[in-house]
């Protein structure tokens, strides 16, 4: 049975994710895929739960591309709805989602403001086509999330009549899959109960949940490839793409479409009880025996060597041979990879992002600090973001001093210091 | 007279250490488990406890008898006993139950002075117990008969949680007041963790007064239930948690069932109950023990096959939600907040069984850990099991061994002890009950209880039946071996301990006007 | 067999125990008056409000070790005071003395003399004295029947000569119109006491003392042979007469035993009645509202449920005046040992046999 609309849910896009011109190659094909299929599928909205762009103010060139692609969507009448990911925000206020909406590519569907008694409201976005009623939450900075659905006029939202979607860019707790425990998560009770379809973002896992009060909650995972640890998960084989979902008055029907980003292979290599040349030689025949022509060949390595260091490894070598065969991309992931000599602070992680989250979690004790947001979990969090500040790149066409002072103010920001250098 | 002579309420007169006689002094109304005091030479006094009430009377019983019968049908012409406060009165058994010097506690080997005035205990001669502990739990403020004394007592939290607690109490006399109050003193303490099976959904404070006024809550408290409130965490275990072994002493299956689920669980790992419930076949697994099994989870998980496909209509296990809900539970307690998990809408197999997962969890992990010689590292945990003789009882331990009897039994070496809260304590066999290292003795007006708990008392409470037959609501007898004596304590209305905050504490919650805040 | 017997004997009682009139009080002696009894002879006692003070003297005694030619006795005597039914403060503290008499010949005759020794500082105040407990073994007022008097029979008289001597001392701490009352009656019966009971007769009746003596226990007679209280109390009943009362039964004049005598009951419920007395001046001063007024004091006194009609002043007298055996055996541990240590054992111990085989017989059959 056809209802009567579609729209297509997405989520997790992180364009500009990867330096690497070929894989951004491949980001941008899938991106202009998944805006084809959409055209395609004669959807009527397209609804985008959070982390569009990898970086809040992101390179121009992907910009530049990510536009064009969108505005297919316009000259096809479909409108993007949106919230902010968690990677949608600068330290200093706009970014590039900002200008996207200004300039009409986009509508940010978070309408928030506070009534007389202090409580936060949220109003409906209404599509015009649909009637759908659309709202939902960006992500929040650190620390502010509970607080926000704590103060949040629930009751109204429920009480709202028609067709309604709810979007949020956060993991659920009830909902998060076993390998991201440890990450924050919103308990779904904060949920405004009794919206038709709850789309997520954040969660780098397709998944579809029914709980009680809340009869779908949808999370599609990443568009393309996500960043880190993705890229692995894609090369393994797991679908990515988005979500069409039909309804009428009521939910109809949720379907996956999937949007291949590219071949991959992936391999995993235990040194455990091999020296360095074993390794070395065995990776070596393993990587000649995958036919990789066009693919995306992630190989991770873990273990202890027996012998040797990981620099007799010679990646350089493995990587050029790969490149020689035809593999677009390679991606070699030593992080868990120890030799017996070292004895430095190691630690174990799956990828830069959790192995610098743990670094900072175990050590954060032994720093000497009085401010409470400075401290334990806030601390940690507050550390991570600092640190994927302060790796922003210098922007085309922006000068060293603007760079230093775009810097320090995102530094100040995550440090909450702003008071203290109000006058400077 | 001077002071001392005005707080005379009686002197001695007899008896031996097993039970020193006190004639009371007419008027002071000595009750029972009053604590009194014999003061001795430099300094020194003995603390005394009243365990048994009689009539003393110079008057011959027969005669006694026969005025009373003149009074009751009316021939008494306006007899009655002259000399009354001299003639008749009342005699009061008590025990030494410590000796107190200016440097020492000892349980007492010595009779206080013969014919010796005593005197009700004051707050100045308990002052030996206004000490805290290290990490205290508050249970209570010290109690003379039914005299509350303006001193509280705390048990060190670590010892008391790691070496299990035993709450003996009918219904009716306080027990969930109680462990609110013990419950809201480890949100202060904020040292360990503590996993609570609340049944009745009574702690949280979901619909009135409850933990979740603590200021410390928002860090510090978990709530799960099926049917959450904004804020809480909904109870929602996924399948893939449940092991075999979680279902020790709480399900019984054949033998035949237990090893086709072992060999299920062997085979498919975490997804062995989908594959029971698919009705995958596996070799040495009858058709017949599989359809059972099929029947047993339909009824116990809510998860069954329809059409194919497989259906969970649990209120509480899900197929595809609840992946780490275990995990947080247990990161919760070792980060020591406390996890109040609502079962009070579920069977008892579930509310059970999601105490089993929890409970093995936490217990293993700490084991490895204690392996890996870093338990120190870890908070100590307790865990409140409400009707402990369900999995306790010594019926249910002999038809196999669950987690809370491991826990009972091997938990103090892994810093994971129970809370173990009963109205029958004589169905648990004494093996257990003498490991639970600290009884709260709440009112029991059933004789065999009394004798079981007194039987396993960490002190010598053989003469205190009577008394903890007349236990009021709120009254209890602390019997812990980190306790100088059987302390005697009132527990205030968790309502007036949560006003008495709120009157000494800045307001905490968010103030609205900064709601634009969180805008941006 | 015995059954038989018991019936027969009880028959025999029967048959001639005069159960017709009730007669009148026969008192035997010269220089008593009686007054005939009569349904019409019973005054009643009402209540009445009363500020006298009454306080009450008892004693006890108990031979502590004795022989034919010696014994010692401890002896008490105590007192109390109230007002109705409530106890009033009383500074007099209890008495305890020890008393030692020995048997010599003197005069052709067996004498007993004795001292006196007071157990504590406070009762050496209330002594009898010495010389006044020597006695002829065939003095006749401590002899029964024509046998040499007992020994023992000492200590009974010098604890009768102490209370006495307390009830003298009772005086100052009472007021004028308070009430004095003797366990026992107001006579002196044995030698040398007529001393102790004169003093305080004269003592009373300067302070204006009313001095009473209640006696639990009557030997005397009806002229129709029966028992002179039991008469009044079934005559009470023919009556039906109700409550308290009390009757008057005889007047007697002698110098040692000027009194009003009369049987009382105290209570309404109480089935025993007891001899009264008061000194003859004394009742006539009261009249009727005034002697009214005394034995409604007794009669808020008699309210004890376990003595209904009987003081409980004299109750609480008797109690602390009473010497228990248990007590005895004690002393008679602690006086042996010092015989013992005196190393006189044998010379006592023989003295002591001549008299105590009856205890053996005793400790046989028990």
């Amino acid at each position: 049975m056809s209802a009567l609309y579609k729209f297509a849910h997405m989520s997790d896009i992180h364009l500009g994710a990867f330096p690497d011109p070929m894989i951004r190659d491949l980001e941008k094909q899938a991106l202009d895929e998944s805006v084809k299929k959409c055209i395609e599928l004669k959807v009527d909205f397209v609804l985008i739960s959070g982390d569009i762009f990898h970086v809040g103010i992101p390179d121009l060139s992907v910009v530049n591309d990510s536009i064009r692609i969108f505005r297919k969507l316009q000259h096809a009448s479909i409108p993007i709805y949106a919230i902010y990911g968690s990677h949608d925000y600068t330290p200093n206020g706009t970014s590039i989602i900002d200008i996207l909406e200004t300039a009409g590519i986009l509508t940010n569907v978070m309408k928030a403001r506070t009534d007389e008694e202090g409580y936060i409201v949220l109003d409906f976005f209404t599509d015009p086509k649909t009637g759908a009623k659309l709202t939902g939450i960006s992500a929040r900075r650190i620390g502010l999330e509970s607080k926000f659905y704590e103060k949040l006029d629930k009751k109204r939202l429920e009480y709202e009549k028609g067709f309604k979607i709810f979007a949020f860019h956060s993991g659920i707790t009830e909902l998060k899959p076993a390998f991201l425990s440890e990450m924050e998560t919103v308990p779904i009770s904060n949920f405004p109960k009794g919206f038709d379809y709850y789309a997520g973002g954040h969660i780098h896992k397709k998944d579809e949940f029914e709980l009680p009060g809340y009869p779908k909650v949808v999370f599609p995972g990443p568009l393309f490839t996500g960043y880190g640890k993705d890229i692995e998960e894609t090369a393994r084989g797991v679908d990515r793409g988005f979500f069409v979902v039909s309804f009428d008055e009521k939910l109809e029907h949720v379907e996956f479409v999937i949007i291949k980003g590219f071949d991959g292979d992936f391999f995993e290599y235990d040194a455990t009880s091999k020296n360095s040349h074993q390794a070395m030689r065995e990776i070596s025949q393993k990587l000649d025996q995958l036919e990789v022509n066009g693919k995306v060949v992630i190989v991770r390595l873990k273990g202890e060597l027996s012998g040797g260091k990981t620099s007799d490894i010679d990646f350089i070598e493995l990587r050029r041979k790969l490149v020689g065969r035809g593999a677009v991309y390679i991606q070699f992931n030593r992080f868990s990879l120890r030799t017996k000599e070292y004895e430095g602070n190691r630690v174990a992680g799956e990828d830069v992002q959790a192995i610098e989250a743990t670094l900072f979690r175990e050590n954060i004790g032994s720093v000497k600090v009085t401010q409470p947001n400075l401290k334990g979990k806030e601390g940690t969090e507050s550390a991570v973001e600092l640190l994927r500040n302060l790796r922003q790149q210098l922007k085309i066409g922006e000068t060293k001093t603007d760079y230093g002072k775009r810097i320090v103010a995102s530094g100040i920001e995550t440090l909450k210091l702003k008071q203290e250098f109000k006058d400077e | 007279m001077s002071k001392n002579e005005l707080e005379i309420v009686g002197q001695v007169i007899g008896g031996n250490v097993g039970s020193i006689a006190i004639r009371e002094k007419n008027g002071k109304n000595i009750e029972l488990g009053d604590l009194l005091v014999a003061e001795e030479n430099e300094g020194g006094y003995l603390i005394l406890k009243v365990f048994n009430l009689g009539y003393g009377s110079q008057i011959p019983t027969e005669v006694r008898e026969l005025a009373a019968g003149l009074k009751l049908e009316g021939y008494s012409a306006g007899l009655d006993f002259m000399d009354p406060k001299l003639r008749n009165y009342t005699m009061a058994s008590v025990k030494g139950v410590l000796r107190v010097n200016k440097d020492s506690l000892k349980i007492p080997k010595v009779l206080p002075t013969f014919f010796s005035s005593v005197r009700l205990a004051t707050k100045e001669d308990l002052e030996f117990l206004a000490t805290p502990p290290k990490y205290p739990i508050y249970l209570g403020k010290v109690r003379s008969g039914s005299k509350v004394l303006d001193i509280d007592v705390h048990l060190d939290g670590e010892s008391f949680l790691t070496h299990h607690v035993l709450i003996a109490a009918t219904t009716g006399r306080g027990k969930s007041n109680l462990v609110k109050v013990l419950l809201w003193s480890a949100l202060d303490a904020r040292k360990f963790g503590i996993f609570v099976i609340d049944a009745h959904d009574e702690y949280y404070g979901r619909n009135g007064i409850g933990l979740k006024e603590h200021p410390n809550a928002r860090g510090s408290l978990r709530y799960y239930s099926p049917d959450a409130p904004a804020g809480a965490n909904t109870l929602v275990i996924n399948l893939k948690a449940l092991e075999p072994e979680h279902f020790d002493g709480i399900v019984s299956f054949t033998d035949a069932q237990e090893d086709a689920i072992s060999a299920y669980h062997k085979k498919f790992n975490e997804t062995w109950i989908e594959k029971v419930v698919h009705g995958e076949t596996i070799e040495g697994v009858k058709d017949v023990t599989l359809r059972v099994l099929q029947r047993k989870f339909k009824r116990m998980l809510g998860v069954y096959e329809q059409a194919g496909e497989l259906i969970c209509d649990s209120d509480v296990f899900s197929l595809t939600a609840g992946a780490s809900t275990v995990d947080d539970i247990v990161r919760a307690l070792e980060r020591c907040q406390i996890v109040v998990v609502d079962t009070s809408r579920l069977g008892e197999e579930a509310e059970l069984l999601i105490g089993s997962i929890v409970a093995s969890k936490i217990f293993y992990n700490y084991k490895k850990t204690k392996g890996k010689g870093a338990l120190d590292e870890k908070p100590p945990v307790g865990i409140v099991i409400e009707e402990a003789p369900r999995v306790l009882a010594q019926d249910k331990i002999e038809q196999g061994d669950n987690i809370y009897s491991r826990i009972a039994r091997e938990g103090r070496k892994f810093k994971v002890g129970l809370i173990a809260i009963t109205q029958l304590a004589s169905v648990i066999p004494t093996t257990v009950l003498t490991n639970m290292n600290t009884k709260i003795i709440l009112g029991n007006e059933m004789a065999s209880e009394r004798s079981a708990i007194i039987n396993s008392a960490a002190q010598d409470l053989s003469d205190e039946d009577r008394t903890i037959a007349s236990l009021d609501k709120g009254e209890a007898i602390v019997s812990s071996i980190f306790a100088k004596f059987a302390i005697p304590i009132y527990t205030p209305l968790f309502e007036e301990v949560v006003a008495k905050r709120r009157q000494n504490s800045k307001d905490d919650g968010f103030d609205l006007s900064k709601s634009k805040l969180l805008l941006k | 067999m015995s059954l038989e017997a018991a019936k027969k004997a009880v028959e025999f009682l029967e048959n001639n125990i005069f159960y017709g009139e009730i007669g009148n009080p026969h008192f035997g002696a010269s220089g008593v008056i009686t007054f005939p009894l009569t349904s019409e002879g019973f005054e009643p006692i009402s209540e009445k409000h009363s500020k006298r003070k009454m306080a009450f003297v008892d004693g006890g005694n108990h031979e502590v070790l004795g022989a034919p030619n010696f014994s010692i006795q401890l002896n008490r005597v105590y007192s109390s005071a109230w007002n109705g039914r409530n106890r009033v403060e009383w500074k007099l503290p209890r008495v305890e003395f020890f008393s030692s008499t020995y048997s010599r010949f003197k005069n052709g005759e067996i004498y007993y003399e004795s001292t006196v020794m007071a157990s504590d500082n406070d009762s050496d105040n209330y002594l009898p004295d010495a010389p006044d407990l020597c006695f002829s073994s065939v003095d006749r007022s401590l002899m029964n029947g024509n046998q040499r008097a007992d020994i023992e029979r000492v200590g009974s008289v010098a604890r009768r000569f102490a209370e006495w001597r307390l009830a003298l001392k009772a005086i100052d701490y009472l007021s004028a119109g308070d009430i004095l009352v003797m366990d026992g009656t107001l006579q002196s019966n044995f030698t040398n006491e007529g001393k102790y009971a004169k003093a305080l007769t004269s003592a009373a009746k300067t302070r204006g003392i009313i001095l009473t003596g209640l006696s639990k226990t009557s030997t005397l007679f009806t002229t129709t042979g029966l028992s002179l209280l039991g008469a009044v109390n079934e005559l009470a009943d023919q009556g039906k007469v109700k409550g308290v009362w009390y009757y008057p039964v005889a007047e007697s004049h002698s110098i040692d035993h000027d009194v009003v005598i009369s049987v009382a009951r105290l209570n309404p419920i109480a089935d025993r009645v007891f001899r009264v007395e008061f000194q003859r001046d004394e009742y006539e001063q009261l009249g009727k509202a005034g002697v009214e007024e005394i034995f409604s004091q007794l009669c808020q006194n008699s309210c004890d449920a376990s003595f209904p009609g009987y003081p409980y002043g004299l109750i609480d007298a008797d109690r602390f005046a009473r010497v228990p055996y248990d007590e005895i055996e004690y002393y008679r541990g602690l006086i042996i040992s010092h015989i013992s240590k005196l190393g006189k054992s044998s010379k006592f111990l023989s003295h002591i046999h001549s008299g105590d085989a009856h205890n053996i017989l005793n400790l046989l059959v028990k």
